[in-house]
């Protein structure tokens, strides 16, 4: 019996790191391996040339980085941008060129000029002639470009996640103790979630399925720490996880229409300065941060939810970045967002936002200058921080050392984590099988460390190699996304995942300062989990490839439009 | 969008990072992994295990209920210095060092469950208690090994202390002196000298050496322990004679006797299955000749740690040839030549020599086929450390030992009896 136990183990860890290198390789391979064909949505003729228009915002100049590069005398660099708008209607604004711009021989003003089919645009002295696609036309070329998953079936790499989860609950059957029905269950349930939500992308005739795919892999992990730490908890996790997807969808669909995102705008940035201010107001300490709110016996992270709102607000279309030059309203409202998250003594989720930060600004204006302003700033602010409060000092002063300290609060943590990591092998203890689960925090700050003791190094890198696989993806579609909106949420969303993932993984492993981060989907957290599914749908906004995303509504012309109205 | 989707490429910066944070902790994962993973196996692996001596007599246990030792009092203490403790009060205890051999830990799998794991040491508890019991109570070391396999049968170090004890220990108790430790060696070390004037001074056979009590080099007086008139080179070792050695080292060269101490590994720090050894010393800078006869005497700032001492005869005993010493039952080897075998040979007849004719070897050491060198070490404040040195001509009974007590008087009154006892039992097992 004990043989056949051992040997079931075995098998099942050979099962769960081959699954989950295929898993992760099938989803790397579709996401950076799949033909990203521009949409086209007009045409400018310039000269000989026929010049594609491949955004709903487009930026027009003699610089390399326009969208339509009009390399002429008297051209600006950053000349103008054409806009489609509302029902498909163009405006084209000037964008303080030097030689103005002109609409069928009107010189236009600060309020740009519409742009119908057949008029010409001229760009200080270049004529340049506007066609926007028939119908029919534009319905040909959408039939040329290649459908997501063509290449790698998302079927059968989600077959391949459900064999992943059904020996993963094996492991914790063979292990496990009391609890098995609500693990079983804790499975069952994501299994059915992630086959529902297959099924009802492809009844949405929706073929790119890998954000979601990653999503739920590091979610089952997610699932797996928790049924070993805190199994009595787990019908509030499938609770969470079917929220989670169902706020996805939610906000997947409001992402649709740049209109209704834009109307928001304001709206989000109050109500990410309220939670904010109700935080800093109301809130427990708990572990030396009052990041927690209880609404009766639910609590609550609110910045978790600020996030969303954060990059809701930082992202920006390409005209407004273009008409208003300037950064300092979104600084402002960055540096209250990171200060309200410093003095609530939420440091890891204030460097979090900092690092979006950055990256964010530096997608909009290009400047690396004051990307290292900002930088020195914050390491003043960071250095006086950690003058005033004594738990951030100590994190630093004990950073790199936690051997020295395992029995006191420098050390305790990290060193219990890399002592369990390291025990765990490449193949694990199998699930359930670790010690490290019983130690305080460890189902959310060292859960890298559960994972390579439970299922192994090499899974275990497969969980950060997924959020990173996130992140290219992030960085390749981004180029082909229909408003600068999408992509800079996209990249600004990744951002944050990524330096969570950093120093949540790092700061177990003592090669960073703990800070008491998340792990995307990993770390238990009910907010935590919410807000990483509602990022996902910033994610899905910039997928442009043919049908592949539900964010982004497939292509409908004026007159379709026209004749169903 | 160009512009702005140009500029996404950043996040691959943190990513790249993120990369970089992998890669350092695998290393360091392979690196340290083992370290880590044991630093909390036994408390939390849930897993159970024992070390026993040579004999399977039981050193020390434990399970999820608790730790155990050996029952008898005398025995714990006496092989203190091989076990350690499981408070890891002992830095170079197989209790610290040597757990992974019961969890089996690589990189790859991760520890092992251990459940009814044995780790089986080469060391004899009996051995130990004899030679910590013929110490009685001075300060010393006492090694003994087999020199044709490399097992270990006997690690002492006096002062030790009962691992269950609780209180004060004994000054210097949690120290291994024979691993930890480095010691003036006085006239053991001649042995070093010549070995290195058989190699590098020529017709050394035919050299006589002339002493009448002591000699003057360069204005500085050597003495010696005695009138030795004049004298072959085997008879000047057997007389342990100073004037002879000062010329002989001052023969060999400084040089020649840095490269002789560096190549018989006195002057670098050993293993003993992982379990580091302290280094020796030799002056390295120019000295002068009267320093440089001092220091191929044993004497000047000279230091020589037991283990290596042990290595160097137990290499003299096996034809030269070292087999690498361990304290994990099973294992042998690695073979490597630390003396040329012409060299191990003359210098194994005259150690056989000094038994014979100048220690009254059929008294004092009855029964044993015993080739050794005695060393009386001088502190400088009149005390002095004693040494015997030596091994076994006995192919039943292959042991290399060394005894050392600290400030004990004379090598051969202090220290050889102790020998004698510790050679006697093994024998007579």
């Amino acid at each position: 019996m004990d043989e056949l136990l051992l040997n079931s183990l075995s098998v099942s860890k050979g099962v769960l790191i081959l699954t989950s290198v295929l898993i992760l390789a099938r989803c790397l391979r579709s996401l950076l391996s799949e033909r990203y064909e521009a949409e086209v949505w007009a045409w400018l003729q310039l000269g000989k040339d026929k010049l594609p228009v491949t955004h709903w915002e487009n930026l027009l100049g003699r610089s390399r980085g326009a969208d339509i590069r009009v390399d002429r005398d008297r051209v600006s660099r950053v000349h103008a941008v054409l806009l489609r708008g509302r029902r498909g209607v163009w405006t084209v604004y000037d964008v303080f060129s030097k030689g103005g711009v002109w609409v069928n021989g009107a010189k236009i003003g600060p309020d740009g000029a519409e742009v119908k089919n057949g008029d010409v645009i001229n760009l200080g002295g270049t004529p340049l002639r506007f066609t926007d696609l028939t119908a029919e036309k534009q319905r040909q070329l959408e039939k040329k470009r290649t459908v997501a998953g063509k290449r790698v079936s998302p079927l059968l790499t989600l077959l391949m996640l459900s064999v992943f989860q059904l020996f993963l609950l094996l492991q914790h059957m063979l292990t496990g103790g009391e609890y098995l029905t609500q693990i079983a269950l804790a499975f069952a349930a994501l299994v059915a979630l992630e086959w529902f939500c297959f099924s009802s992308m492809r009844l949405l005739g929706r073929s790119g399925f890998e954000v979601e795919t990653i999503a739920f892999y590091l979610s089952t992990l997610g699932m797996s720490v928790a049924a070993s730490s805190v199994p009595g908890d787990l019908y509030k996790q499938i609770l969470l996880s079917v929220a989670g997807v169902a706020l996805f969808l939610l906000m997947g669909w409001w992402l649709r229409s740049l209109r209704r995102i834009t109307a928001l705008r304001g709206f989000a940035a109050v109500a990410a300065l309220g939670l904010l201010a109700v935080n800093v107001v109301f809130s427990e300490e708990v572990l030396g941060a009052r990041n927690w709110l209880s609404l009766g016996s639910w609590s609550f992270q609110p910045s978790e939810f600020v996030k969303v709102l954060y990059l809701y607000v930082g992202a920006s279309t390409l005209d407004r970045l273009y008409r208003r030059r300037n950064l300092f309203v979104f600084m402002a409202f960055s540096a209250v967002c990171v200060i309200a998250l410093a003095l609530i003594g939420d440091f890891g989720t204030a460097l979090v936002f900092f690092v979006c930060f950055l990256v964010i600004s530096f997608l909009r204006s290009g400047s690396i200058a004051t990307v290292l302003l900002a930088v020195t700033g914050a390491g003043m602010a960071g250095v006086l921080a950690a003058s005033v409060k004594p738990h951030i000092a100590q994190r630093f002063a004990s950073w790199g050392h936690a051997w020295a300290d395992i029995y006191g609060p420098g050390g305790y943590q990290q060193a219990r984590a890399m002592s369990a990591a390291a025990a765990g092998g490449l193949f694990g203890k199998g699930a359930g099988a670790g010690w490290l689960k019983d130690i305080v925090a460890a189902d959310t700050d060292m859960v890298f460390a559960v994972v390579c003791e439970e299922q192994g190094l090499i899974v275990a890198l497969c969980m950060v190699l997924a959020v990173l696989a996130l992140a290219f993806f992030a960085v390749r579609s981004a180029r082909y996304g229909r408003s600068a909106w999408y992509a800079i949420a996209a990249c600004g969303a990744m951002a944050m995942l990524l330096t969570q993932t950093a120093l949540n993984v790092f700061g177990a492993m003592d090669l960073l300062p703990f800070t008491g981060v998340t792990f995307p989907f990993v770390s238990r957290g009910g907010s935590s989990l919410l807000s990483c599914w509602m990022l996902m749908a910033f994610l899905k906004g910039s997928d442009t490839r043919k049908d592949a995303s539900f964010v982004v509504s497939p292509v409908r012309l004026p007159e379709e439009r026209g004749a169903k109205a | 969008m160009k512009k702005i989707t140009n500029r996404a490429v950043s996040l691959l910066l943190i990513a790249a990072l993120i990369i970089v944070g992998l890669v350092a902790y695998t290393l360091r994962y392979l690196d340290d992994g083992k370290d880590w993973a044991l630093a909390f196996a036994r408390q939390n692996s849930g897993s159970s295990g024992t070390m026993t001596e040579r004999n399977g007599l039981l050193l020390a246990a434990f399970d999820p209920s608790g730790t155990r030792y050996a029952e008898d009092a005398a025995v714990r203490t006496a092989c203190y210095a091989v076990t350690g403790d499981f408070l890891g009060r002992s830095g170079t205890g197989a209790l610290s060092r040597l757990w992974q051999e019961l969890y089996g830990f690589s990189p790859l799998t991760g520890t092992t469950h251990a459940s009814d794991n044995e780790l089986r040491l080469t060391v004899d508890a009996l051995l130990c208690r004899t030679a910590y019991e013929a110490l009685g109570g001075r300060k010393g070391a006492v090694m003994l090994m087999d020199y044709r396999s490399g097992e270990v049968l006997c690690m002492v170090s006096s002062p030790a202390v009962d691992p269950l004890f609780e209180g004060e220990p004994p000054e210097g108790a949690y120290l291994n002196r024979c691993l930890s430790s480095s010691f003036t060696p006085g006239s053991v070390f001649k042995l070093v000298t010549a070995a290195a004037a058989i190699e590098t001074v020529p017709d050394m056979d035919s050299r006589s050496f002339y002493c009448e009590g002591d000699v003057e080099i360069a204005g500085v007086k050597i003495t010696c322990s005695g009138e030795h008139d004049t004298q072959s080179f085997e008879e000047s070792m057997a007389n342990s004679c100073n004037v002879a050695f000062a010329q002989i080292a001052i023969k060999v060269g400084q040089e020649n006797m840095i490269d002789y101490a560096r190549a018989y590994g006195f002057l670098d720090g050993h293993e003993l299955d992982g379990i580091p050894s302290a280094a020796g010393k030799y002056p390295l800078d120019f000295i002068g000749d009267p320093e440089l006869a001092w220091s191929g005497i044993g004497q000047s700032t000279d230091l020589v740690n037991p283990y290596a001492m042990l290595r160097f005869v137990a290499a003299v005993a096996n034809g030269g040839v070292l087999a690498e010493p361990h304290l994990i039952a099973g294992r042998s080897g690695p073979y490597t030549r630390l003396v040329k075998e012409n060299t191990a040979e003359r210098l194994g007849a005259m150690m056989h020599y000094n038994v014979v004719s100048h220690y009254d070897g059929a008294n004092a050491f009855p029964g044993l086929s015993l080739c050794a060198k005695t060393g009386t070490a001088e502190l400088g404040d009149g005390s002095s450390h004693a040494w015997f040195v030596g091994y076994l001509l006995d192919g039943q009974h292959p042991y290399a030992f060394v005894v050392l007590v600290e400030n004990g008087g004379g090598g051969l009154y202090a220290a050889g009896p102790v020998a004698n006892t510790l050679l006697q039992a093994a024998v007579n097992k």
